[in-house]
């Protein structure tokens, strides 16, 4: 059941250079959602401005049961015990998330001014996410930009899983870059930076050859360039790897009924919203 | 202490001189394009409590529709150039009006054609199909004949409407652009030409720059103005053509709440098409209806003919002026 939710604002804090961080209480949502699922967000009290955004879940968490078996990881903003949590649908399923996202516009320089204990309106989860194989022991996580908002969650999820990650993080400059310490501490983080401010200078699909062998599976979320250029690189590494990649389109409503976000692909027009926003990549970047 | 009702009709039998009608159970119907063909929000919520649900676009071959960007916000409102992009008549018939069928609720076919040949067709594989309790018309398309919009010329707009109407005998609607000089010219002639019912209006042209980009914020340049935006304007449209013309009249325009609904019902409307309100609130459609329940209950009303038009008997001085006879009875 898709229906109009008052999330509450949990905290919210500017976490680098015109990137907030808000985390949000909504249990509806936050029941069924996965990493690379979004919802819909309202930006506003009205109808100005009207539409909502389409946000990825950049994080779940759960509140501690009664029973306080859930482990500590980071204290909430209260001092409460929180913890994050990588495993959904379990025994404890999480009941907060987290988006990650840029004040671009009037929309999320509204959202940047909420304070905890408002609340907004969202509604989700939507769309099809991303999938991690039981058999794959080695991710690699490929995230341009604001993209990384979206592979956090993977992240989280695979090393609850036990598997290894790694994470290759291009930016225009190192204040762009999400902070290596909000990652979980058993991810790999290899940085890209386009003015070479921090790690490799270039793009960050020109360090991916060298970590293609590696992969099981490969997953990525960034502007249509960074796809363009990846699947570039995996031609001409010859690699047939299959590449989950997290699109990005304007939308309109988010449940399939616009047209609004339509990608075409190999195999005809898509939406975004609900064929995706996972598609592989040779689908669509060719 | 005001007498509060226990129920209210909300029914609506929108084509009372017609042989087959549309008889609908509130006056809520979904906008074309807005709603895709019914079956996506099937699973959000119980569809079956819309008043109608009208289809969207079909043409005769299926279109993939235009690049992107498709979709520009605008102040209280949104610009879209979706290039009607959809799977195209005969996947309507496979694959679609089977489970249109089994609905309780009336699914109504929105058509658009380049040509009177296209739209004629379109009804005639429409007609006596199982789940399609009518037919609009998107007349805002281009004629590839003129290079003119259908919708923008009382003869073309009436010429496709008599051609559509003798090839089928479903209720017909035809959906009016805004972007006339005259509404009341076109309502009149396609009205004179067989149409059962006017869906007054569709989005507004308009445009946005990207000024980052230097281009248009659309693919295609330019699109149609829908949302809160359009209210007052679509409002006015409905307003004057209520005035003029005995047809019923669906009133269709950022209608987001029950009281925008009930404005249009007393501007001449006899039901109302909920549409980008959807995109903000999947449930907008049920909160329409329940809000007109709710001003109903507490204004009294029992029956929705009651405010049908309440606001059409203003002052002479009212904007729309005195409606010219020769419209005021075009047809009996």
């Amino acid at each position: 059941m898709i229906r109009l939710e008052r999330a509450t604002v949990v905290s919210q804090e500017q976490v680098y250079e015109n990137t907030y961080l808000m985390w949000l209480s909504c249990p509806p949502v936050a029941k069924g959602a996965s990493p690379g699922r979004f919802l819909m967000v309202r930006c506003s009290d009205g109808n100005d401005p009207l539409l909502p955004r389409p946000m990825s879940f950049h994080r779940f968490r759960r509140q501690p049961s009664p029973e306080g078996q859930a482990l500590s990881r980071q204290p909430s903003p209260g001092g409460q015990a929180l913890s994050l949590t990588g495993e959904r649908g379990g025994a404890q399923p999480a009941t907060q998330f987290a988006i990650l996202y840029d004040v671009r516009g009037r929309g999320t320089a509204w959202l940047s001014t909420r304070k905890s204990g408002d609340a907004i309106r969202v509604f989700g989860p939507l769309g099809r996410g991303y999938s991690l194989s039981p058999a794959a022991q080695n991710v690699l996580l490929v995230a341009g930009g604001l993209g990384v908002a979206a592979v956090v969650a993977l992240a989280d999820e695979a090393i609850a899983a036990g598997k290894a990650v790694t994470l290759l993080q291009g930016a225009r400059t190192v204040a762009r870059l999400f902070p290596a310490h909000l990652l979980p501490t058993a991810v790999e983080a290899v940085s890209a930076t386009d003015d070479g401010s921090e790690g490799h200078h270039g793009y960050v699909t020109e360090i991916l050859p060298g970590y293609l062998p590696w992969a099981d599976q490969v997953f990525a979320c960034g502007p249509g360039p960074m796809f363009a250029a990846m699947a570039n690189t995996m031609r001409q590494a010859r690699s047939r790897k299959p590449v989950q990649a997290l699109l990005e389109e304007h939308m309109g409503c988010g449940t399939g009924v616009c047209y609004g976000c339509a990608v075409f692909t190999r195999k005809g027009v898509r939406l975004v919203c609900r064929d995706g926003p996972r598609f592989e990549l040779r689908e669509v970047f060719t | 202490m005001p007498y509060i009702r226990e129920s209210v009709d909300l029914s609506v039998d929108l084509l009372p001189g017609h042989k087959r009608g549309l008889s609908l159970a509130n006056p809520v119907m979904t906008a074309s394009g807005t709603f895709g063909n019914g079956l996506e929000y099937a699973r959000i919520f119980d569809i079956q409590r819309l008043g109608a649900i009208v289809s969207k676009a079909i043409t005769l071959k299926p279109r993939r529709g235009n690049v992107q960007p498709r979709i520009a916000e605008t102040a209280a409102g949104m610009i879209n150039s979706i290039g009607l992009q959809n799977i195209g008549i005969e996947a309507i018939l496979r694959d679609v009006a089977p489970v249109w069928a089994t609905w309780r609720v009336p699914v109504v076919a929105n058509i658009a054609g380049e040509s009177i040949a296209d739209y004629t067709e379109l009804a005639g594989r429409l007609d006596g199909t199982p789940g399609v309790s009518g037919i609009e018309l998107n007349v805002s398309c281009p004629n590839v004949e003129s290079g003119l919009e259908f919708g923008v010329d009382p003869r073309a707009a009436a010429a496709v409407t008599a051609s559509v109407r003798r090839r089928t005998d479903l209720p017909l609607i035809v959906k009016l652009t805004p972007n006339v000089s005259n509404i009341v010219d076109i309502a009149a002639a396609v009205a004179g030409a067989g149409a059962d019912a006017l869906t007054i209006i569709n989005t507004f042209p308009a445009m946005s720059i990207d000024v980052r980009r230097r281009r248009p914020a659309l693919g295609w340049g330019s699109g149609g103005l829908s949302g809160p935006a359009l209210k007052p304007i679509a409002l006015r449209l409905v307003y004057l053509v209520a005035r003029s013309l005995r047809i019923p009249i669906i009133g269709c325009g950022g209608i987001m709440s029950g009281e925008d609904a009930v404005e249009f019902m007393m501007a001449g409307a006899s039901a109302v098409q909920v549409g980008t309100a959807t995109f903000l609130n999947p449930r907008a459609p049920l909160d329409v209806i329940e809000g007109v329940e709710e001003f109903m209950r507490a204004e009294g009303i029992e029956d929705l003919r009651q405010i049908v038009g309440a606001a059409l008997a203003a002052p002479e001085s009212a904007d729309a002026g005195r409606a010219p006879a020769q419209y005021l009875h075009p047809r009996v």
